[in-house]
């Protein structure tokens, strides 16, 4: 073999160089890898700062004190001592927790919370999947254009196209900056704005999402098999008639897939956007840690939000399941 | 360049499916470097005789003698040195799609190396490896594709691929399932003789299943009849008449229509 | 599932049933988090905000509009793209650890790795131990999943106190995690034709998985990562709300000193580089998995 691969080799160093490459893909993962070799060398992310002594005795206190206070006590000489492990003493504790919220503190329940939790993702996601079935018709290329599943041939004018462009475009722009704005941001301004409890959590959820559900409608209804649509269109059928009777249907379970995936992700920045001071877990979280660090309460209550988000996830998964067994 | 040609011999081998036999009672040698045609009706249990010959399928019952080793009774390594001997052409061929042509002819020859080796193989073959694999192509009569992208390549094409990751692993023994079920004749024609070919210039034993009768008459000298996962007929390709070829076929409808298929 | 079954359009009275299962359950939200239109309205001193803050939206800031500025200073455009940088670093930071983790437990979370030989099944340790580290990897990655990045950054502030890497750890946690749920169901779902070929040639369990399917679901995995590093820079921001140098402390202090312009400024410059990103990797998965 190695015969015939001598004269062969420099047939082989032409056809590598001449093999088909993208340089789009090679430069774009060029630039990420640099970039994520290179935030090490720039960033001050220094193990030595995060283990100091001082954080380290940081860290030894907030793990005493992770312990229900209920089963600790305070020496005379100030330092803290663990009692033995007590179930029932830690069950009436998590009682007042999910009856009262922080101790001490006007706040509401961690089961009341854990309500308002799911319920501005609920509302949140339920709007935004409104509001994003109405934009993604705009932003799908196939529905919004001149001639929408016209048979080939058929040229539309250039002012039209022109005017359908700007449609297509606008509202694409629009749900890109729709998207491109975290949920908290969005929520730490309509709170100054609105002044009411829950309203800026269930908006700024719904704005968010809304961009992300119109963008995926939008990929869903381009994905749409169009042969028996250009036959509707064939038949006379307006473009209306033809979202509403040839697409719409065909759309629904992978617009279900995507708006329970969703709804995973709002019931966890849910939780969170409590900390602005809405009614969700975040609040008490943040409570429990602002009125004196009581890290106890505030580790009951992320153990409260990760069992909401996991009852979340189960939901989702099992509507989803029951979606892909109905289409 | 290729291992010593390796011999298979099967003693009452058969295979379930569950419930349903897949093979029954199957006994045949296969001698080093014989070219043979496996013929018979879908679902008569080629793929499964085949992929009992190379141990991807385990026997129910029976013996499954390669070149000295019994595939039943020898280790798990011992086992994947012996199907490392042993090329397979998939009837679905079973190529990386988005991986260049060269790494696909170059993952053949995995299972003779360890892990770490194997992975600077791929990842960074060394000259004389990529010029071995460019013989290979040449071989099948693809070379200019070396560097492409293996989806970007016509079916014929790719089945040439797929045929050459079998010849880099350097075999005793090619095992080919339906070689030519997703080609056109003209190709299909092409590809057998392409196998045979290699066959009788390398001495290396050839067991290839096939729908198209014409051409496994033509092109091996040895045919085996399977009939639901039993040998109907064993013998040379002269001695096969149209009468026996009818019986393979008649029957197997015959019994359709008895099950009421 | 036939396939001729998944072309039939969804049930039409289930879709009845479905969007008004949807309306019911917002309707539920709405009653119990006792909201009216009315509350949408905001009242006098939300108007005064809301007009002055929207009155800025054109006219972004384009140097400081503190009444007050110290010594010593960056002008306000450099300021913001020093935070816009900072965001970056640490989301790259962040993702760097992030795409290890899910490397990682991706490949324990997935079942490609232990499913076995179809002969002879599976080895004693693919037997015994590997479920055990599936299952175990699922739960770890649940956990880690189920803990919001802003969550785990407010413990990480308690526990350690503020150190940069804190925060790049408290985003990669949750992201890793994400990472590895979605990357061992990508591997799970590739096709396994190649894997079988290379079995069947003799390669050994991880040999099969590196080179028969890895390769087919590389470029998924990786338009995955690009999307997920522009959730990574979001949430770099968002950890400038508990005082990390990234967009979102600028944003917090201009509003809270109602340097409304200002607000816009960094505002304009973190939707910049989100959406840039944003077209990057719409782009890029459009070439991987065409």
């Amino acid at each position: 073999m190695s015969a015939r691969a001598a004269p062969s080799s420099t047939q082989v160093a032409d056809l590598w160089r001449e093999r088909p490459r993208s340089r789009f893909v090679r430069v774009s993962l060029g630039l990420v890898t640099l970039l994520l070799l290179g935030s090490w060398f720039v960033g001050d992310f220094s193990l030595s700062d995060t283990f100091s002594a001082q954080r380290s005795e940081n860290l030894g206190r907030f793990l005493s004190e992770v312990r229900p206070w209920p089963l600790r006590e305070r020496l005379a000489d100030g330092t803290m001592r663990d009692k033995p492990w007590d179930w029932g003493v830690f069950a009436t504790w998590s009682g007042e927790r999910l009856s009262d919220g922080v101790s001490d503190r006007d706040t509401a329940g961690g089961l009341e919370s854990a309500r308002g939790t799911l319920a501005i993702s609920v509302l949140a996601i339920v709007l935004a999947s409104l509001a994003s079935l109405v934009f993604c018709w705009f932003a799908a290329r196939n529905v919004a254009s001149p001639q929408p599943f016209a048979p080939t041939g058929v040229t539309p004018s250039a002012r039209h196209r022109w005017a359908w462009r700007v449609v297509v475009g606008g509202t694409r722009l629009l749900l890109v900056l729709q998207r491109s704005l975290p949920e908290y941001v969005l929520a730490f301004l309509l709170l100054a704005m609105l002044q009411t409890a829950a309203w800026p959590a269930v908006l700024a959820l719904a704005i968010h999402n809304s961009g992300i559900l119109g963008r995926l409608n939008a990929e869903i209804i381009e994905n749409v098999d169009a042969r028996p649509l250009v036959a509707l269109r064939a038949l006379g059928a307006s473009r209306t008639k033809i979202a509403l009777v040839g697409i719409a249907p065909a759309m629904l379970p992978r617009f279900l897939t995507y708006f329970f995936y969703r709804w995973e992700t709002c019931v966890r920045e849910a939780t969170v956007l409590g900390i602005l001071g809405m009614a969700s877990l975040g609040w008490l979280i943040d409570e429990a840690q602002v009125s004196g660090y009581k890290y106890d309460e505030m580790m009951f209550f992320i153990g409260l939000g990760v069992a909401i988000v996991l009852l979340g996830d189960l939901i989702s998964a099992i509507a989803r399941g029951i979606v892909r067994r109905a289409s | 360049m290729h291992g010593t040609p390796c011999g298979f011999r099967l003693e009452d081998v058969s295979v379930q499916f569950g419930s349903t036999p897949a093979l029954t009672d199957i006994s045949l040698t296969i001698g080093a470097g014989e070219a043979v045609g496996l013929v018979g009706p879908s679902g008569s249990g080629k793929s499964t005789l085949l992929r009992v010959m190379n141990g991807m399928v385990r026997p129910a019952s029976g013996r499954v003698h390669v070149s000295g080793d019994e595939l039943g009774s020898i280790s798990r390594r011992a086992l994947r040195r012996v199907r490392a001997t042993i090329g397979f052409v998939h009837q679905e061929l079973n190529l990386i799609p988005n991986l260049r042509v060269a790494q696909n002819v170059l993952a053949g020859r995995l299972g003779s190396q360890g892990l770490l080796p194997s992975m600077r193989g791929m990842l960074f073959p060394s000259k004389q490896v990529i010029a071995n694999a460019y013989a290979v192509l040449e071989r099948v009569g693809i070379p200019e594709k070396l560097f492409e992208r293996t989806d970007t390549l016509s079916g014929g094409q790719q089945q040439r691929v797929a045929v050459a990751r079998a010849l880099f692993q350097r075999p005793a023994a090619l095992l080919a399932d339906e070689p030519v079920s997703s080609v056109d004749p003209a190709r299909a024609r092409d590809t057998v003789s392409l196998l045979t070919g290699i066959s009788t210039e390398q001495g290396l034993t050839l067991c290839a299943s096939l729908h198209n009768l014409d051409l496994a008459r033509e092109f091996f000298p040895r045919l085996i009849g399977l009939r639901a996962g039993r040998i109907v007929f064993d013998a040379k390709a002269s001695e096969i008449g149209e009468a026996e070829f009818h019986a393979l076929y008649d029957l197997a409808a015959a019994e359709m229509m008895a099950d009421g298929a | 599932m036939a396939p001729e079954a998944t072309r039939r359009p969804f049930p039409l009275r289930a879709r009845g049933t479905v969007l008004l299962a949807l309306l019911v359950a917002g309707a539920w939200a709405a009653w119990e988090l006792e909201l009216s239109w009315g509350d949408l309205t905001p009242n006098e001193g939300g108007v005064r905000v809301t007009k002055s803050f929207f009155q800025r939206a054109l006219t972004p800031a384009l140097a400081s509009e503190a009444s007050h500025v110290p010594e010593g200073t960056p002008p306000l455009l450099v300021l913001s793209l020093q935070a816009a940088w900072t965001t970056l670093i640490y989301a790259a930071a962040s993702m760097s650890l992030a795409l290890l983790l899910g490397l990682f437990l991706g490949f324990f979370a997935s079942t490609a790795w232990w499913a076995g030989d179809p002969v002879g099944g599976r080895t004693r340790l693919g037997r015994t131990v590997a479920p055990l580290v599936y299952g175990a990897t699922r739960v770890l990655i649940g956990l880690m999943r189920s803990v919001h990045e802003v969550i785990w950054a407010v413990l990480f502030l308690a526990a350690f106190g503020l150190t940069p890497l804190a925060a790049v750890i408290a985003i990669a946690i949750p992201y890793g995690g994400t990472l590895a749920k979605i990357f061992s169901e990508m591997i799970d779902e590739a096709p396994r034709g190649a894997a079988l070929a290379l079995r069947a040639s003799g390669s050994s369990g991880l040999q099969v998985f590196g080179f028969g399917l890895l390769p087919a679901a590389l470029p998924d995995m990786l338009a995955y990562s690009f999307y997920r590093f522009e959730c990574a820079l979001r949430s770099s921001a968002v950890l400038g709300f508990f005082g990390y140098a990234t967009l979102g402390r600028e944003i917090q202090q201009s509003f809270s000193s109602t340097n409304y312009g200002e607000v816009w400024t960094h505002l304009y410059v973190l939707m910049a580089i989100v959406i840039v990103f944003d077209l990057w990797s719409g782009k890029l998965r459009a070439r991987l998995t065409a």
